[in-house]
């Protein structure tokens, strides 16, 4: 099949498909794709190459298939997994010029548009005529739809309205081998297996979407949003389950602990209350339906020992509540030097006792440990704070987020929510799932991409990775210049 | 080698997990089984398709059996898998709202376990209470609880399955949100039997309504019909289930029935406001507006999922079609069922839904083709039908471009071709 291409030899194929300045391959140029918003992994691509049409974007995945050169797909580069960190010997492809909202279907309540094209432009689009769209990753400013594809994306409103995948009506789908398929489409119910919903959460491993269809949801007609503070953290947690437990399913519940809480108030001055535990509870829906269900929650907060209630009466209130909880992440760097953060997910019947474990964990590394998260659907965000000009901290702090994630599985949990296993939690993979249940989605990929050139080296754990330990955060250059935030 | 079919397989299954067909209960369409074998562990089940596999012998999955009529009328079948023995619910997590269930469980079942702790897996699917979950997903059969909760699809979090290479392996896991690995549980949803067997399953679950009512509104033409359902989709009720239903066969019941059915279920005491409002908003003339509540409403929806399940004699097509495109559909369904009696109904706001065919094969084909080439509806899918209509028109419809995908699916699960005996879609 393939006959070797030089660098040179590339660069000009993939420059007479895409036109001459949209392909780098200077060191310096590529610099920016060496990483994602996980930047300690690093790789340089052999070029940079930016199609600006799903046609550009089957001839440059025929071109690396035809070559056997790997290729990693890349939206706006916000995840957090190393899902779009280059191979080595390979291309990136870039989907960032492709950014064209294409079809806007109101009556029908779906929007078509390329990859390219961030998650908040939906909602933009859509909002003058009562609509937006439901996943609402925190990095929403900037992240593009087609890494929301890849990721399969929540965000603090999944609890009700579920992910991505839940989302998503139709995509065309490059497959590794430059074929196009049409995954899902206008009408419901394409007979047959899900690809949709196999394809989107593959981080990008079985091909790349090149156009995507969504629903958009109404706005609902009342939204309110309740601030309670609990003296420990354990009454939080049992709030959280008393909630689900009563029947009401909220549109988020959010929760924060004391160190999170003090990084938030030296940042984004929120007006939080100091105290153990915050739980941040959004009903939407009808009115009364609304109004019913906060009373319950009210109620619920006070049995449970609330030391202070505040239900946001505006938009205005509501947004600073909000701001304290989504800069939150970006707030820890008030209190630490250098965080890691983590993304396993417990039963939320285990809340309680993992976050026991952690403060354990805290304790006896000396490391402190931030909680931010969706308490609701008891996906953990641990944030570990260390100093990284401290020899070693770096590896212990690793070393720690690592033993979270053990605690996560014990508790029957997954080691990501929403971050996706990426390049960062490939090794971690063997303890979640047996060889028999790698063995079989190995199967899936291969189907897809019998040559493995299409992001190879993620999601599944690989001899060459079993070494590794996930690593610290760094902030990401969006993040620094104020464009992003972190979940 | 001749091999004799039971051979090695009562070894897997035991005495009591093996025996011959009985021909009415165990037909699939027109076709009689040589075995039925009813493994009683999920090891059971990877080891009979293993066995089916090595020694190439065909294998039909069922569950409940309630939707044996769907698919293409297999070739020669020689083993049944029946799965109906593996019906525990292995866990109730009622703090996490999940539930992990074995395939075989009938949904009645699973529900009245779940009702103990005021919750329940909101699927109301055609096929009733007695279909299994496994069967379900396979199928990705799903009723007018869809509005708000989705198709199986959307509700299933964790999979275990066996494979034609005798392994259990599994997917996903038992929390509500987790991306880790890739989603199988979506890739055998919809898959009908023929990639692998589902041997359990973890689904997210919801509370049961505390309280519910139902706005039925009765219109005497299309036009309006639309025109009413554009409104509602617009407006910002929040609707559990949103239905319509109309008779559009025989040229001659352009004067037949459209209906609207809206229901609110929701936390006590905040249902009657709605139903209020509902009912201010969609009254006008020419509309009948009535308000079902309790047992009534209760009686109406357990009637209006099996519309389609229980009609004996007619046959039963999956159709789609874009929501704000109902006065073509209905035009392009009155057209072609012109001298049948057929009913459309389905998730209005979803544009899903099913059209039930009176009638004789031969007119019932010919619908199914004039249905097929209308560009308003999509998706047309024979789920039951004779096998003489079944002869006449594809049950899966034409070909599309993720053919190739799925044949090398196919392969790569089944590469001896012996799951689900040609019936379809892969």
């Amino acid at each position: 099949m393939a006959s070797p291409l030089t660098t040179g030899a590339l660069t000009t194929a993939l420059r007479a498909i895409v036109g001459e300045s949209h392909v780098l391959s200077e060191s310096l140029d590529v610099l920016t794709y060496e990483c994602d918003a996980l930047p300690h992994l690093r790789e340089t691509p052999v070029a940079v190459v930016m199609p600006g049409s799903a046609d550009e974007v089957q001839r440059v995945v025929g071109l690396c298939a035809e070559a056997g050169i790997p290729f990693v797909a890349r939206g706006h580069g916000t995840g957090l997994s190393g899902g779009a960190t280059p191979v080595a010997g390979g291309v990136v492809i870039s989907l960032a010029r492709m950014n064209r909202v294409l079809r806007i279907d109101i009556p029908n309540q779906r929007v078509t548009v390329q990859p390219g094209v961030t998650n908040l432009e939906i909602t933009r689009q859509v909002a003058p005529f009562g609509f937006y769209y439901a996943p609402d990753p925190s990095s929403q400013q900037v992240c593009s739809i087609g890494g929301n594809v890849a990721e399969n994306s929540g965000g603090a409103h999944c609890l009700k309205y579920g992910f991505t995948v839940h989302h998503v009506l139709a995509a065309d789908l490059v497959l590794p081998s430059g074929e196009v398929v049409t995954l899902g489409g206008a009408f419901a119910d394409s007979p047959g297996p899900d690809l949709l919903g196999l394809v989107i959460g593959s981080e990008g491993t079985l091909g790349i979407v090149t156009e995507i269809t969504v629903r958009i949801v109404r706005r609902p007609a009342s939204v309110q949003t309740l601030l309670a503070a609990f003296p420990t953290i354990d009454a939080g947690g049992a709030a959280v389950s008393d909630i689900i437990a009563a029947g009401i399913i909220p549109a988020a519940i959010e929760m924060m602990d004391e160190l999170a809480i003090q990084a938030a108030e030296a940042s984004v001055h929120p007006g939080f209350p100091q105290a153990a535990s915050l739980l941040i509870v959004e009903l939407d829906g009808a009115l009364s339906e609304v109004t019913a269900g906060m009373a319950l929650v009210e109620e619920i907060c006070r049995t449970r020992g609330t030391t202070h209630l505040e239900r946001a009466l505006d938009d205005t209130q509501r947004a600073r509540i909000w701001k304290g909880r989504k800069g939150a992440f970006a707030a820890m760097g008030r209190v630490s030097p250098n965080y890691y953060v983590q993304d396993g997910v417990v039963p939320r019947s285990r809340l309680s006792d993992v976050l026991h474990r952690i403060r354990d964990l805290s304790q006896r590394s000396g490391l402190r440990i931030a909680n931010v998260f969706h308490a609701g659907d008891g996906n953990l965000h641990p944030l570990i704070c260390y100093d990284d000009r401290v020899p070693g901290q770096a590896a212990h702090a690793a070393a720690v987020a690592a033993e979270i994630l053990t605690y996560c599985l014990d508790a029957g949990g997954s080691l990501t929510g929403e971050h996706g296993i990426g390049l960062d939690k490939a090794p971690y993979m063997a303890q979640m799932f047996s060889a028999d249940d790698l063995s079989l989605m190995q199967q899936v990929r291969r189907v897809f991409d019998p040559n493995g050139v299409c992001n190879p080296g993620k999601v599944f754990p690989t001899p060459r990775l079993c070494g590794e330990v996930p690593g610290p955060y760094r902030e990401h250059p969006a993040e620094r210049a104020g464009l992003a935030e972190r979940v | 080698m001749s091999v004799t079919p039971a051979g090695g397989l009562d070894a897997i299954v035991g005495p009591a997990g093996l025996r011959g067909p009985d021909v009415t209960r165990d037909r699939i369409s027109s076709v009689v089984p040589t075995l039925v074998a009813e493994p009683d562990t999920p090891e059971q089940v990877a080891q009979v398709l293993a066995w089916c596999a090595r020694e190439r012998q065909t294998v039909v999955l069922r569950g409940a059996g309630t939707k044996m009529g769907w698919g293409r009328v297999p070739s020669d079948v020689d083993v049944l898998l029946s799965m109906h023995r593996l019906n525990r619910v292995i866990a109730h997590e009622h703090g996490d709202l999940t539930t992990t269930v074995e395939a075989g469980t009938r949904l009645g079942d699973l529900n009245e376990a779940l009702a103990r702790h005021g919750q329940y897996l909101p699927i109301d699917p055609p096929s009733g209470d007695g279909a299994t979950v496994g069967g379900l997903l396979a199928t990705n059969d799903s009723g007018p609880l869809r509005h708000r909760f989705g198709t199986p699809r959307d509700l299933i979090i964790g999979i275990q399955m066996a494979t034609t290479e005798g392994v259990l392996a599994k997917a996903g896991g038992r929390v509500v949100k987790n991306v880790a690995g890739y989603d199988l549980s979506k890739l055998l949803t919809g898959s009908f039997g023929s990639l692998a067997a589902i041997t359990s399953a973890t689904f997210k679950l919801s509370p049961l309504p505390r309280d519910s009512g139902t706005v039925v509104i009765a219109t005497p033409d299309d036009a309006d019909l639309s025109q009413l359902i554009r409104e509602v989709m617009d407006s910002q009720v929040d609707l559990t289930s949103f239905e319509v239903a109309v008779d559009v066969g025989l040229a001659e019941s352009a004067a037949g029935s459209r209906h609207i059915l809206l229901r609110c279920c929701s936390l006590t005491g905040s249902v009657a406001p709605q139903l209020e409002e509902l009912t201010r908003f969609v009254s006008a003339t020419p509309r009948r507006v009535d308000v079902v509540t309790g047992q009534h409403e209760h009686a109406l929806w357990r009637r209006v999922p099996v519309l389609s399940g229980d009609s004996t004699r007619a046959a039963a097509v999956r159709v789609s079609w874009l929501p704000a495109d109902l006065d073509r559909v209905l035009l392009a369904a009155r057209e072609a069922t012109a001298e049948i009696p057929a009913l459309l109904n389905g998730r209005a706001a979803l544009g899903a839904g099913q059209i039930l065919l009176g009638g004789n094969a031969e007119q019932q084909a010919h619908a199914v083709e004039r249905l097929r080439s209308s560009s308003a509806i999509g998706n047309v899918v024979l789920m039951r039908g004779s096998s003489d209509l079944k002869s006449r028109v594809d049950v899966w419809g034409p070909p599309r471009n993720i053919q190739s995908v799925m044949a090398a699916l196919k392969n790569a699960f089944d590469p001896h071709g012996v799951l689900n005996a040609g019936r379809g879609p892969v």
